[in-house]
């Protein structure tokens, strides 16, 4: 039975996402940019599914710009974001931030930007105390992310923005996993730049937005046709905007639902798992955190292994390492968190969206234990 | 894929008489293998326990099979290639995970054969260099090596007289060796 618990790789879309999108890829095909009203027209699904989006965050429509992604987005917001007010080269953020985030900040380090890592607590959690240290007068950006993508653990980015604000800082947030399964308010929250990708919720792949609070001005980052305010050139993909906006709309609909069905599923879940495989530790318990993900160490047993294995009873879910390059990278999120190499490895997150059904997670309880308990039985290492 | 999905030799032997614990603290992953091997140096049976993937539980089965009924010179010389070629292919990115229950090989082997060398030369050295103990009981006898094993050995004696003789031997085998090694006498 094929039963997808990947939800936080990508979700299915929505299929009345779809629908939205079908006339764009039809009879629909104008530019936007266009002098005619074949094409112009278009502009008005555009700014429709720009107040979709700003309603699912708190923004106004004028402070989002529409992107190819989470990736794109975390680019821009690091490259351009940094000292975009104050001129202030400095850049801290946390060392379990996506490699979106990660990388690109490995690179404007590379490049001269001063680079502050923040460490986190054996919870997952940032720790604010390591934040507080990083953060200093030259710091131009801080970027935590909202929700961790392994783990779920949800950041106080509230306070985090707080202590960027009072360093004269701006505060970006990577909220790729947390929005449309949490609620994220981007005037609450204080937050000056955000990142979201429209396939974590049940849109389409290949785009995703950029939210830039009103009255910080960041450099152009796509030079062309002057397409979102010169800010970002090319021509539109409108059905993936059309397909952003309905399924943002559709998001800040059942968010609440969804919650509470993935919460109780997961809850299913995960109490099924430590009754039936001992030796097995929910990551991040003791924190806050998505109400869609849970990252299992099923002590002694190796990840790749039990993957494998699920995947020949159709089972989908993911591991943080991968075996395949010549040697294993554990991953860093997990070992970040104190955790060791040995027991990153025996990691598998299970990630649920409002399509995760009652009989998926029966069936996950029902196929996993004996794989579980067969592996351990050769393995090395004992609970 | 069926090594993976029924791994063939998983566990331990009771009293092995060579064992290998490898690990690479890097990735985590680790392994026991553990052979039994007969007078003729033949693997008579063989186990394996695994923390890997998916490619090093089959590498570490098919190895197994592979090496269960070979002569200890044989079984060394497999190569990854081979393990590979056993299963059926491999992708070329999991090839490293063979290697693992290559490296246990090898290193079990190794455990014996150390292990039997030290037997060897210690007991030639108490036959060559006797302790007067031994001397005094020797009278015109005179000590043949005939066949060594880790943990037991086999000689023959001119004469009859051998029931002195063998206990001195295991004693001063067990004080050098810091291990019980039985001493039979062929005949």
């Amino acid at each position: 039975m094929k039963t997808y618990l990947d939800n936080n790789a990508t979700t299915r879309m929505a299929p009345e996402v779809l629908d939205a999108m079908m006339p764009f890829f039809n009879d629909q095909y104008g530019n936007p940019s266009s002098f005619h009203t074949f094409g112009s027209a278009l502009t008005e699904d555009i700014e429709i599914a720009r107040q979709q989006v700003a309603d699912l965050i708190g923004a106004f429509p004028s402070e989002i710009i529409f992107t190819s992604g989470g990736t794109e987005s975390d680019n821009t917001a690091l490259f351009y974001g940094i000292g975009a007010d104050s001129g202030k080269p400095g850049l801290v953020t946390s060392v379990v931030e996506h490699p979106a985030v990660l990388e690109t900040a490995g690179y404007l380090e590379q490049a001269g930007h001063p680079l502050g890592l923040v460490k986190v607590k054996s919870s997952g959690c940032v720790n604010m105390d390591s934040l507080e240290e990083q953060v200093t007068p030259n710091t131009g950006l801080v970027s935590i992310m909202k929700a961790n993508n392994e783990t779920g653990v949800i950041m106080p980015i509230r306070e985090a923005a707080e202590i960027a604000h009072r360093a004269g800082a701006l505060f970006h947030t990577d909220a790729v996993q947390a929005v449309g399964k949490i609620p994220v308010d981007v005037k609450v929250e204080g937050i000056d730049l955000l990142s979201l990708s429209a396939h974590k919720f049940h849109g389409p792949k290949g785009v995703g937005a950029l939210y830039i609070r009103k009255g910080l001005k960041l450099n152009p980052f796509m030079h062309g046709g002057h397409q979102e305010s010169g800010m970002r050139s090319g021509t539109y993909n409108i059905a993936g905007i059309v397909g952003l906006g309905k399924a943002a709309e559709m998001a800040r609909y059942f968010i609440a639902e969804e919650a509470l069905k993935t919460s109780y599923l997961l809850e299913k879940l995960e109490s099924g798992i430590l009754k039936e495989c001992p030796g097995a530790v929910i990551v991040g318990a003791s924190a806050e955190r998505l109400p869609n993900t849970a990252t299992v160490l099923f002590t002694g047993v190796e990840s790749e292994a039990v993957l494998t294995l699920i995947d020949l009873s159709g089972i989908c879910v993911s591991s943080g390492s991968a075996c395949s390059t010549g040697s294993k990278d554990p991953s860093y999120v997990l070992t970040s968190m104190g955790i060791s190499v040995t027991d990153a490895n025996t990691a598998i997150r299970f990630s649920l969206s409002m399509y995760t059904s009652d009989q998926e997670i029966d069936y996950v309880l029902e196929v996993l234990p004996p794989i579980i308990e067969k592996l351990r039985k050769i393995s090395p290492y004992t609970v | 894929m069926d090594h993976f999905m029924n791994p063939r030799n998983a566990g331990k032997l009771e009293k092995p008489d060579g064992h290998s614990e490898i690990g690479s603290p890097q990735c985590g992953d680790a392994m026991t293998l553990d052979i039994k091997v007969d007078d003729d140096d033949r693997i008579i049976d063989i186990k394996f326990m695994t923390f890997g993937c998916a490619g090093a539980i089959a590498a570490a089965s098919a190895l197994t099979e592979m090496a269960k009924g070979m002569t200890l010179e044989d079984a060394g010389g497999i190569r990854n290639k081979q393990i590979v070629e056993f299963l059926g292919g491999m992708p070329a990115e999991k090839y490293h995970c063979s290697v693992m229950g290559h490296d246990a090989l090898t290193e079990a082997i190794d455990y014996f054969t150390t292990r039997r060398d030290e037997t060897r030369n210690n007991l030639k050295a108490i036959i060559s260099n006797m302790p007067a103990e031994l001397e005094r009981v020797m009278r015109n006898n005179t000590i043949t090596i005939e066949h060594v094993r880790p943990e037991r050995v086999l000689i023959s004696l001119l004469n009859e007289d051998t029931q002195k003789i063998v206990v001195i031997l295991e004693k001063e085998l067990h004080k050098r060796l810091g291990r019980t090694v039985e001493v039979k006498v062929a005949g």
